[in-house]
């Protein structure tokens, strides 16, 4: 019972669950599904990238599409995280953090530029951690929050917003009922879910997830993967994953880093099927990683 | 090895012994390994601090309890010996007295409007004075009758009492010659017993004499405040209407007064529980007096709670505003400079801060009371500000003589001590604070900033709240802190043994007090062992151990609270 609502959850999309047999991972047959996307959202230009002194990314040039999911892959310790981390200035709040060069472009303004407020950008770049991490705070206010920092207290308004939210995050059913208790009580996969919604909840056009799922049980993954393939329908998704199937059945487009470089970047299935760089055939094939 | 044993021998270990060497011979200290010693070491120490806590809870209980037994006796004998009686009569020549007062403190006030705004010399501000003079020698004079009554009455009740004392050691020193076996020297000590109704004779004969002189009291008093003078000075005109009010409720408690002087009756046992409630709800602590002893500790206590108020008014925002300024906003290298500096702080002596309140803080504070206060010129001669700090507009430019308690008027008060009791408190509310501070996840702090939090949002919505209950039990521990402190208040606190004025509005907190922990190492020194005055020392002394428990019961209930919310 329980595989089998994982199985067809896990592979909504797919006409063809069968795994090709040279390849460990399940890849997508197409993508033509997919509405048009309207282009180049972010574009990434020789990024160096330094903690202090140690160098963690070596000219990154990416361009990520928009209302499309890339995922970014690679073994521990190649910068996925960090690039991550770039896009919406989180590194900021690491002392001796800098771009030393290149840019970092989204809609065609360099975020690192003069004028840019960072909590602006955080507001249109939102971030989904690793490790669930609600607020002390009740399932209401969790979403809520956001949009109090902005001023926001209208409670009808409000009301709107979290249901709204928790519905797009496939929440709402599970929790309507116990909106004000603490978002604490939830078990792993709800509160992820509930990091969703309370970043959805601020309408960013980005969200960053880094390793949303490696703390989820298979089935709490499933429902996360699934929620991923509806809101690429109003948000452009970078995912960065360690798992290879994860990356294969959610994104469209996959990069995949080695030691700070981008080594590959194509659509998924190129990546998956046929890389044109050894190192990513090695890495998706399982070789090394 | 692979040889199938039949029986395995028991005595010697089988040969598979030597090629698994798990087997270790132990040294051991006693009997015990050397694990098991730093064991029972470590168990050992904390059954000693469990073992000590009870015993000193044991120790101050024993020798506390015995006081309400003693205090008892004292309450009836001050019945027995008729001083409860010329209490009564005295009570009211007291509250008179009072009302005296008042009137030379409207007489002061005069004085210094005349001499001040109205730059008149003090001869001609006396002589603006005369008839107001007059009035209140008359008033003053009023109360004469009972004053006379009342001091004739105190000798003849401390005489009855004296009796009595004497009476008693004479009976301890028989049972000492007694136990000693010397019976000879036993009947030799001279023995009265007390006839306590006729020693108290002459007392209860007079109070058909005292009801006629309290209601002659009470007419000439009505006499004089017919004619009440006119004051030079019209603005002080409402206090002698508040001063005719407050006679009025004078004059209303009279017909109580004679109620009890009729009914008193000296045989009339104190019920037990009134020692209690004298000792937890007692207004006065009076020692080494000739007259009688109380011990209430509503004073001390009330003098503790007023320096850990202003300690913790203090301290607490310095505390809580160091630790989020450390915690959040300060470069490593401030963090480096600041956290030790706070902590030292509470490696000073507090008796040398004590003597720097002594020396330096008291003056300080006083002079700068004695400063005239002006507000800023822009803010003179606006209406709005006359009516927010309640005073009129042509009073603006010196605000200081109308702030209540200003100048202060004594050197050591409160408030020197309770300065000096924040510089106590800020180190250990700073370090709490931050650990709570330090232990909020890091994941919140990232997850308010993912959402397009300001750093100042952060902090207010997210850290401070899911640290709150580590932040009020680092308050709580604090006031724990100031509670138990002793020397400084000892030193700084005035050790003024009254229940400051509340009438006064916030000058209260510039009165001279005296605490609990200040009254156990003031009296402690000087008292006879196993005294009554000894043993209300000890309750003192247990009040503030149970104080101190639940401060620290509340403070661990919170942090418990507090790390199941973080999760
Ligand atoms: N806060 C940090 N300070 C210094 N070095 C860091 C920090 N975070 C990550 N790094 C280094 O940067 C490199 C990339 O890390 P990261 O982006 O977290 O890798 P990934 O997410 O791909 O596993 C690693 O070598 C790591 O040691
Ligand atoms: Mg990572």
């Amino acid at each position: 019972m329980v595989t089998d609502i994982s199985s067809s959850k896990t592979t909504p999309h797919m006409e063809t669950p069968a795994a090709p047999a040279t390849f460990k991972v399940n890849v997508p047959s197409s993508s033509t599904k997919l509405p048009a996307t309207t282009g180049t959202l972010i574009d990434i230009d020789n990024l160096d990238f330094y903690y202090g002194a140690k160098q963690a990314l070596f000219d990154v040039n990416l361009k990520l599409d928009d209302k499309r999911v890339t995922a970014f892959i690679g073994p521990s310790g190649c910068g996925k995280s960090t690039l991550l981390r770039c896009l919406n200035r989180m590194n900021d709040l690491i002392d001796g953090t800098e771009v030393k060069r290149g840019s970092i472009k989204i809609r065609g303004v360099d975020i690192y530029g003069k004028n840019v407020d960072a909590i602006e950008l955080r507001k249109r770049v939102g971030m989904v951690f690793q490790k669930s991490n609600p607020f002390p705070k009740s399932i209401y206010e969790n979403i809520a929050y956001g949009l109090r920092i902005q001023g926001q207290n209208n409670k009808v308004r409000l009301d709107e917003i979290v249901e709204k939210s928790l519905r797009g995050a496939a929440l709402w059913e599970e929790v309507k009922d116990r909106l004000h208790e603490s978002g604490l009580g939830l078990s792993g996969g709800q509160q992820q879910r509930l990091c969703i919604a309370r970043t959805i909840a601020v309408s960013p056009e980005v969200i960053l997830m880094d390793e949303p799922c490696s703390a989820l049980d298979p089935i709490a993954t499933a429902k996360v993967e699934e929620l991923i393939h509806e809101l690429k329908k109003e948000f452009t998704i970078i995912i960065v994953t360690h798992s290879m199937q994860q990356a294969a059945r959610c994104s469209d487009k996959t990069a995949f880093f080695y030691m700070g470089k981008l080594i590959e970047y194509d659509d998924t299935r190129t990546i998956f099927m046929n890389p044109s760089n050894p190192q990513t055939e090695a890495y998706v094939s399982g070789r090394f990683g | 090895m692979s040889s199938a044993p039949t029986t395995p021998p028991t005595e010697k270990p089988p040969e598979s012994a030597k090629a698994f060497p798990i087997l270790k011979e132990r040294t051991r200290f006693f009997g015990l390994t050397l694990d098991e010693t730093i064991r029972a070491f470590f168990g050992g120490n904390a059954i000693t601090a469990v073992v000590v806590l009870a015993l000193i809870t044991f120790f101050l209980f024993k020798e506390g309890s015995a006081f309400f037994g003693l205090n008892r006796e004292s309450v009836t004998l001050y019945r027995k010996a008729g001083l409860e009686y010329v209490d009564y009569m005295r009570a009211q020549q007291e509250s008179h007295t009072a009302l005296t007062r008042y009137l030379f403190d409207i007489r002061l006030r005069a004085v210094s409007e005349l001499t001040g705004k109205d730059g008149l010399s003090v001869a001609e501000a006396n002589a603006r004075l005369t008839a107001f003079d007059d009035f209140a020698g008359r008033y003053s004079d009023t109360i004469e009758p009972i004053r006379g009554m009342v001091s004739e009455l105190t000798d003849v009740a401390v005489s009855i009492k004296d009796k009595y004392t004497i009476n008693e050691d004479a009976k301890t020193e028989r049972a000492q010659f007694l136990a000693a076996g010397m019976t000879a020297e036993a009947d030799a000590v001279r023995i009265i017993e007390i006839d306590f109704k006729a020693e108290l004779a002459p007392l209860v004969g007079v109070t058909p004499v005292y009801i006629e002189t309290a209601n002659g009291v009470a007419t000439a008093i009505t006499e004089v405040l017919a004619s009440p003078p006119a004051l030079p000075v019209p603005a002080l005109d409402y206090r002698l209407t508040r001063f005719k009010e407050l006679n009025r409720q004078f004059l209303a408690t009279f017909p109580e007064t004679r109620r009890l002087v009729e009914t008193w009756d000296f045989q009339k046992p104190v019920p037990v529980l009134d020692t209690v409630t004298g000792f937890l709800f007692g207004r006065q602590w009076l020692t080494a007096s000739f007259w009688q002893d109380w011990y209430g500790i509503l004073p001390l206590f009330i003098g503790s709670l007023m320096v850990s108020i202003i300690a913790l008014t203090l301290a607490v925002p310095l505390g809580v505003g160091a630790a989020i300024y450390i915690n959040q906003f300060a470069s490593l290298r401030e963090q480096r400079v600041i956290k030790p500096a706070i902590e030292f702080i509470s490696a000073i002596p507090s008796v040398v801060l004590g003597f720097f309140g002594i020396a330096v803080l008291g003056s300080v504070l006083r002079a700068w009371s004695q400063q005239a206060l002006t507000l800023p010129e822009f803010l003179q001669g606006i209406p709005l500000v006359s009516w927010v700090l309640g005073l009129p507009l042509h009073a603006l430019n010196a605000i200081a003589p109308h702030i209540p308690g200003f100048p202060f008027s004594e050197r050591l008060n409160s408030l020197t001590a309770g300065c000096l009791l924040a510089l106590i408190a800020v180190p250990t509310i700073f370090t709490l604070a931050e650990d709570a501070l330090n232990n909020v996840p890091r994941s919140f702090k990232e997850a308010s900033f993912a959402l397009g939090a300001s750093r100042m949002q952060t902090i207010m919505r997210i850290i401070v709240p899911a640290s709150l209950s580590g932040i009020v039990s680092a308050v709580l521990l604090g006031l724990g802190r100031v509670i138990g402190e002793t020397m400084v208040v000892l030193l700084c606190a005035g050790n003024r043994i009254s229940i400051p004025d509340f009438s006064e509005g916030l000058s209260v907190f510039v009165q001279p007090v005296h605490t609990m922990t200040g009254i156990i190492a003031q009296e402690m020194g000087e008292v006879v062992r196993g005294s009554i005055h000894y043993r209300a020392l000890f309750m003192v002394g247990l009040v503030l151990f149970f104080l101190a428990l639940l401060i620290n019961f509340f403070a661990q209930k919170i942090v418990r609270k507090y790390r199941i919310s973080i999760g």
